[in-house]
């Protein structure tokens, strides 16, 4: 088994998909590197002139206006039907501040856990890619058999390849999110603000990144099962693509309450441990009227991780019902 | 080790079609190869030969029936004696964007094979320097060595060949036969199924001969070729009249060709010499037609094709 995971490893490595794989892992890593030094760049001299411009005239109207509209909104304010709405939060003028205007420097603790979010869908689908061709071109190409004729304990050739798709992408999605990790961390400390990054900060950003690397390797694995199942690459692509636009974009818009349900929150919930989702939720009043409301939910960490926990299990199995069973032509 | 490479007994396989209708590939197949020689397994396209062949190396599930190679049953002691096999099945299929070495290699090492294997096995089938160049681009011919290749790497006692000559040119042919003889005259055991009858006569020591699924004839092939047709012998004689009358009147079937006379049914050739003799007609030549491996598969495989 371990010899045939090397051989398998060995074949992954020499794969021209791999290897057009890792060159685009690698321009999207220099792209989001490129897009954050952009997005911390800070404004330029004349920008800095206009920021500070507009704070100047702002703050004179506040000079000039505040009292007046603050002795008007309190009018306002008492004329309000019971029950009142807070009066602070009705009537609030605060003096603008010179930070206010013009860009906020850009935090590194605040960007970098959406950047590693971000970075773990690419490395997800590039590993199901690869993952889907690297199995399923073997049934296209018929290769298989002439393997199968070699070592024809399937369920050895088939723990071998899942095995192997899924070690091979654990160095490569390190070494992504690692590049992305301190890249980031080296532009915003010399343009923004990195100041805060406690050990804390950093703790949890690695065990994201750590979560991402064990997502994109299950990603390798669940792609070869695909394309064992469909038997060729392009089926694997179309149904992952049909399930994105279906299933997570037409059903979850049209039934909400079914995200904890679909691939995509349960995979956010363990990458970014708990994940936040949105529901519409309607209720006739007392006075017989109907409201809406938008209301935040989180989904916990752990339901995500049981809930890819469970999938990936149900998959392996099934994957490796087929393929003992398989007819091989 | 027993005399017997390959048995099976009651082998039967039943596909399903796209649209659900069944399609009885194999039904109730006793085969049984001799351990070395060369065997040919012959039938009519969709006979089942390839399919037989999947099943023995457990790429398709058999239905039902047992199955032994080298006497242990397979597809379940497979994995002990698949060392022992090199097949290769219809047309020769590997990574096409893979170099033949890079193949080979990782095949080597699939099995555990030593690396320096992969050369000399490329050295033995010719390919030598085409071996560093794709799959994909190579011919036909190319394909079928670099298969032979790689049934080499595991040095096999059973060697099956499916089809080995399709599409190949006649320099090719030959060359397959001659690899095929020097493997049965090594005492390796040679299964190959073809539709070249003369082909396989050259060099098969026995045969099979199988129709919808079922073996219709085996042995070697002189016995099978004996055990299909009485010999006939053709003839020639002045008196054709009276050597009709003669010969018909001992049991036997005689026709006219031509300047000659077909006599079958004759025990032996001497029989015909010696009853025209008797009555004075004198034989001034008789050949023995011999029936070929040809006339009997056609005659036997009547109305077996697809
Ligand atoms: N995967 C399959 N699905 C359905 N039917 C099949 C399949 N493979 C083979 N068959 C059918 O099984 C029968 C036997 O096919 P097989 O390929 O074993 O014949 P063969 O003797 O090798 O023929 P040929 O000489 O043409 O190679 C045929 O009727 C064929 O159509
Ligand atoms: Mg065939």
């Amino acid at each position: 088994m371990i010899r045939l995971t090397k051989v398998e490893l060995r074949r992954l490595l020499a794969r021209r998909l791999t290897a057009a794989g890792l060159v685009g892992l690698f321009l999207i890593t220099i792209l989001l590197l490129v897009a954050t030094y952009f997005e911390a760049r800070p404004l330029s001299a004349a920008e800095q002139l206009q920021a500070q411009q507009q704070y100047e005239m702002a703050h004179k109207d506040w000079v000039d206006h505040s009292a007046e509209n603050l002795r008007l909104c309190e009018a306002d304010w008492a004329k309000q039907p019971d029950p009142k709405p807070k009066l602070e939060e009705m009537c609030t003028y605060p003096e603008p501040r010179p930070e206010d205007f013009g860009k906020p420097p850009t935090i590194f603790a605040e960007i970098m856990p959406e950047l590693l979010q971000g970075s773990s869908y690419f490395l997800a689908f590039a590993a199901f890619l690869i993952g889907a061709s690297f199995f399923g071109a073997e049934f296209s190409s018929g290769a298989i058999g002439n393997w199968l004729t070699f070592e024809p304990r399937r369920l050895r050739v088939y723990g071998s390849k899942l095995l192997a798709a899924a070690t091979g992408f654990v160095p490569i999605a390190a070494v992504v999110l690692a590049s992305i990790l301190l890249g980031t961390f080296v532009i915003v400390t010399r343009l923004g603000d990195s100041s805060n990054t406690t050990g804390k900060v950093w703790g949890d950003l690695t065990a994201i990144g750590g979560r991402a690397v064990l997502t994109t390797a299950l990603a390798a694995a669940l792609g070869c099962i695909v394309g064992l199942l469909l038997r060729h690459t392009a089926a694997a692509i179309g149904v992952v693509m049909a399930y994105l636009v279906l299933a997570e974009g037409v059903f979850a818009a049209f039934l909400e309450k079914a995200q904890p349900w679909l691939i995509k929150l349960n995979f956010d919930a363990f990458v970014r441990h708990d994940a936040q989702y949105y529901v519409t939720e309607c209720k006739t009043g007392a006075d017989g009227s109907y409201l809406c409301d938008y209301v935040q939910k989180t989904l916990s960490f752990e339901h995500g991780a049981w809930y890819l926990a469970i999938f990936t299990v149900v998959l392996v199995l099934l994957g490796g019902w087929v393929f003992h069973r398989r007819d091989v032509n | 080790m027993s005399d017997v490479a390959i048995s099976t007994r009651g082998l039967r396989k039943t596909y399903r079609t796209l649209r659900g209708r069944k399609v009885v590939a194999v039904q109730g197949l006793d085969l049984e190869v001799p351990a070395g020689g060369v065997h040919g397994f012959l039938g009519p396209n969709g006979s089942g030969k390839t399919t037989s062949i999947r099943m023995l190396l457990g790429l398709v599930r058999a239905d039902a029936g047992t199955m032994t190679v080298f006497d242990q049953p397979v597809p379940a002691k497979l994995p002990e004696v698949v060392g022992r096999i090199g097949a290769i099945v219809e047309s020769p299929k590997f990574f096409p964007a893979f170099t033949g070495r890079k193949n080979l290699e990782l095949l080597a090492e699939a099995i555990g094979a030593p690396r320096t294997r992969v050369g000399e096995v490329l050295e033995q089938t010719s390919l030598g320097e085409r071996g560093n160049d794709r799959f994909r681009s190579y011919s036909l011919g190319m394909k079928q060595r670099l298969a032979i290749a790689a049934t080499l790497l595991k040095e096999p006692d059973l060697l099956i060949f499916d089809e080995p000559t399709n599409g190949l040119d006649p320099a090719g042919i030959r060359e397959i036969r001659e690899t095929m003889r020097g493997l049965g005259e090594q005492g390796k055991t040679v299964l190959v199924s073809s539709h070249i009858l003369a082909e396989v006569e050259q060099v098969a020591d026995t045969v099979s001969i199988i129709g919808h699924g079922r073996l219709l004839a085996s042995g070697t092939v002189a016995e099978v070729i004996g055990g299909g047709t009485a010999p006939t012998v053709k003839v020639a004689v002045d008196n054709h009249e009276a050597a009709t009358r003669i010969l018909t009147a001992a049991g036997m079937t005689v026709r006219a060709d031509g300047n000659y006379l077909l006599v079958e049914g004759a025990p032996d050739p001497a029989d015909v010499t010696r009853r025209l003799a008797h009555q004075e007609l004198y034989v001034s030549e008789l050949v023995p037609v011999r029936a070929d491996l040809e006339s009997v598969f056609l005659e036997l495989t009547e109305g077996e094709g697809l």
